[in-house]
């Protein structure tokens, strides 16, 4: 008993991590319909930024979100002005490729500036555990699943309750009708982008105490997001949440039960099912998995 | 009856529209095609021997490798509209499947690429059933989620694939196993299997298939609406296209000799079979091949020049510039090119 509540604490907390991350490429998706296969690499580029300024100056990884943060905003503003912004309404294969270069681009950009070498952070807290019972949990595992849903929920408000976030929804809903109604669609489109990779950026700082970093770090992960994305319904932000807790209990008690490469195959597993027979995923709207795309 | 007269009918005049556009002056005597064709053909048979090394003919031989893989991806992507970001898996399937079957009950490969493409075969119709309804991004992600668990599995099934340690086609050379000493030999694999795939990509263009595949690709809804098969279609060209693409797999292992889940099956290697087909053209007969032409070399001179990691940069960069300003590829690109210097030449 006390085993199973272990295995689904540490798979709960490791799903919170994903979140994060979930909740920008579903929201990217559902507002300007692009999958973004760059995503992990904003990430990546985060959990970089956290470790040299932990291995630099010192800086705890946890502090350092509030510099990485506005940098990976401003590289979002970037990469949407120079390629998102192109590939609106252009042919799917430039939706889907242009961010895979992205991705590439970025990802080698990494390995030729910093080496394959893996690279981790080690704190004061690294190696300390919270117990509760018999239930121990990893400190920075915990700290970082508080931070990362502290994140992610504040988007969720920053959408629900802000002018800006209604806009941003209006023209995941229509953005014909939100162009009519007066809102800068182009700006919405160039914002959400941008505070996306903030997110994946924010995700990878707080990650950096948990997770060990090299280049190609942001493939599995993305590859995980993607599942949770699907899970919880493309472009819905509470059930990205809620599947990447899911799919963190999921790796969890299969990679403890059989192995952790079964696990992957697991949630592979359930990733297929549900395209195939639930697209609009657990929690979307019905209709949103139809594409949209010219 | 009626409808082969009438297939026939509409070859003879897109291959005089094709002769047309060539933009020769009818002035200048045209030379007969037959000896084109075999003046091409003479020059590809001795291409090989005119390279200056070793080296080259292993590039040139990766080259066709991979146009082959990339013209296979196509039928499925290129024509038929689904972006397939699994190939990777069929590539590993066809590897796999005649290497075990060479190493542990001596089949030759010859025979076990016919296997390796069956397995293939019925795993791109058993993915297109599963998927044939997912559009656009949901399409693409089904497939990489197939590649994925393909790779997994190719690392984790010991038992079988023996894992990452891979496993070594034994030289017990002679052509009756698809082991050569000679590199040149490979050469003449190579273009056969180019020609295999090319060939289909050519008949699949003219043929009644090929005109369905366009609908389909195009509009979906409306083709159904005119009575095409689209479920049928669909589901003929990603099995067709995975079957090929066993085939390649298997003259990758054959020319390699050496094969492990992430030479055969990593994400990186679907994303670059794609890669090669956009650069070259998606949906036309050549241009996967000429993307193969374009990329191979420049990945191998850029590594050897500035390294691995910026390489991979540079592709990353082609893909994205390519997507954004050509979404056609080079194909019809080169084609201006070609018939200006037509045009310049008949001035002249």
């Amino acid at each position: 008993m006390d085993l199973a509540l272990q295995i689904v604490t540490s798979g709960l907390l490791t799903g919170g991590i994903y979140a994060l991350l979930a909740v920008g490429l579903t929201l990217i998706f559902g507002v300007l319909r692009v999958v973004n296969f760059a995503h992990g690499e904003f990430m990546m580029l985060g959990m970089y930024g956290a470790y040299w300024m932990w291995a630099l100056w010192d800086i705890d990884p946890y502090l350092s979100v509030f510099v990485v943060v506005p940098a990976i905003f401003a590289l979002g503003l970037l990469v949407d002005r120079l390629i998102i912004r192109r590939t609106i309404g252009a042919p799917e294969v430039t939706v889907v490729f242009a961010t895979l270069g992205l991705s590439i681009f970025l990802q080698n950009a990494a390995l030729t500036v910093w080496s394959a070498d893996t690279r981790s952070v080690t704190t004061g807290y690294t190696g300390t555990a919270f117990t509760l019972g018999e239930v121990r949990a990893s400190v920075p595992l915990v700290v970082s699943f508080g931070v990362a849903l502290v994140l992610a929920l504040a988007l969720w408000a920053f959408l629900n309750n802000t002018r800006f976030g209604k806009a941003i929804q209006a023209v995941a809903q229509n953005r014909d009708a939100a162009a009519l109604m007066g809102i800068n669609v182009q700006r919405v489109y160039m914002m959400t982008y941008a505070i996306a990779v903030a997110g994946a950026g924010a995700m990878g700082a707080i990650a950096a105490p948990v997770f060990s970093v090299v280049p190609r770090v942001g493939l599995s992960f993305v590859i995980t997001a993607f599942v949770i994305v699907v899970l919880g319904g493309l472009g819905s932000v509470p059930g990205a949440v809620i599947a990447a807790l899911l799919i963190g209990v999921v790796q969890s008690v299969v990679g403890f039960m059989i192995g952790a490469a079964w696990a992957e195959i697991a949630y592979f597993a359930v990733f297929m099912a549900v395209l195939v027979l639930r697209p609009q995923g657990l929690f979307g709207r019905r209709g949103a998995e139809v594409y949209q795309g010219a | 009856m009626a409808t082969d007269k009438q297939s026939s009918a509409a070859v003879t005049a897109t291959a005089a529209a094709g002769g047309g556009s060539q933009g020769e002056p009818s002035r200048r005597p045209r030379i007969p095609r037959i000896v084109g064709l075999l003046a091409a053909l003479a020059a590809l048979l001795v291409f090989p021997w005119m390279l200056p090394s070793g080296y080259w003919v292993d590039l040139a031989v990766q080259v066709l490798i991979w146009g082959a893989l990339a013209s296979a991806w196509n039928i499925a992507a290129g024509y038929a509209g689904g972006l397939s970001l699994g190939h990777a898996a069929f590539l590993g399937v066809g590897a796999y499947t005649s290497t075990l079957l060479f190493l542990e009950l001596g089949i030759s490969p010859w025979l076990g690429m016919l296997a390796g493409a069956a397995f293939a075969g019925l795993l791109g119709l058993l993915l297109g059933a599963l998927t044939f309804r997912l559009r656009g991004p949901f399409f693409v992600l089904a497939t990489l989620a197939f590649g994925v668990v393909v790779n997994i599995l190719a690392v984790n099934l010991r038992g079988i694939t023996r894992g990452a340690a891979g496993l070594v086609v034994p030289f017990d050379g002679g052509w009756e196993n698809m082991l050569f000493a000679s590199l040149e030999a490979y050469w003449y694999v190579g273009l056969a299997l180019v020609a295999l795939v090319v060939g289909t990509t050519l008949w699949i263009e003219r043929s009644r298939f090929g005109y369905y595949l366009v609908a389909i690709r195009e509009d979906e809804d409306a083709a159904r609406s005119i009575g095409v098969r689209v479920v049928r279609w669909k589901l003929v060209a990603a099995s067709l296209s995975a079957a090929l693409t066993a085939l390649a797999g298997t003259v990758y292992a054959q020319f390699v000799q050496y094969i492990d889940p992430s030479s055969t099956t990593r994400f990186e290697l679907s994303v670059q079979i794609a890669l090669i087909a956009i650069v070259g053209g998606m949906g036309t007969a050549w241009g996967p091949l000429l993307g193969a032409i374009i990329v191979i070399p420049l990945g191998e001179i850029l590594r050897a020049e500035v390294g691995g990691g910026p390489a991979l940069m540079v592709y990353g960069f082609l893909l994205v510039v390519i997507v954004l300003a050509a979404p056609r590829g080079a194909l019809p690109g080169l084609r201006a090119l070609l018939r200006w210097i037509g045009r310049r030449g008949a001035g002249g």
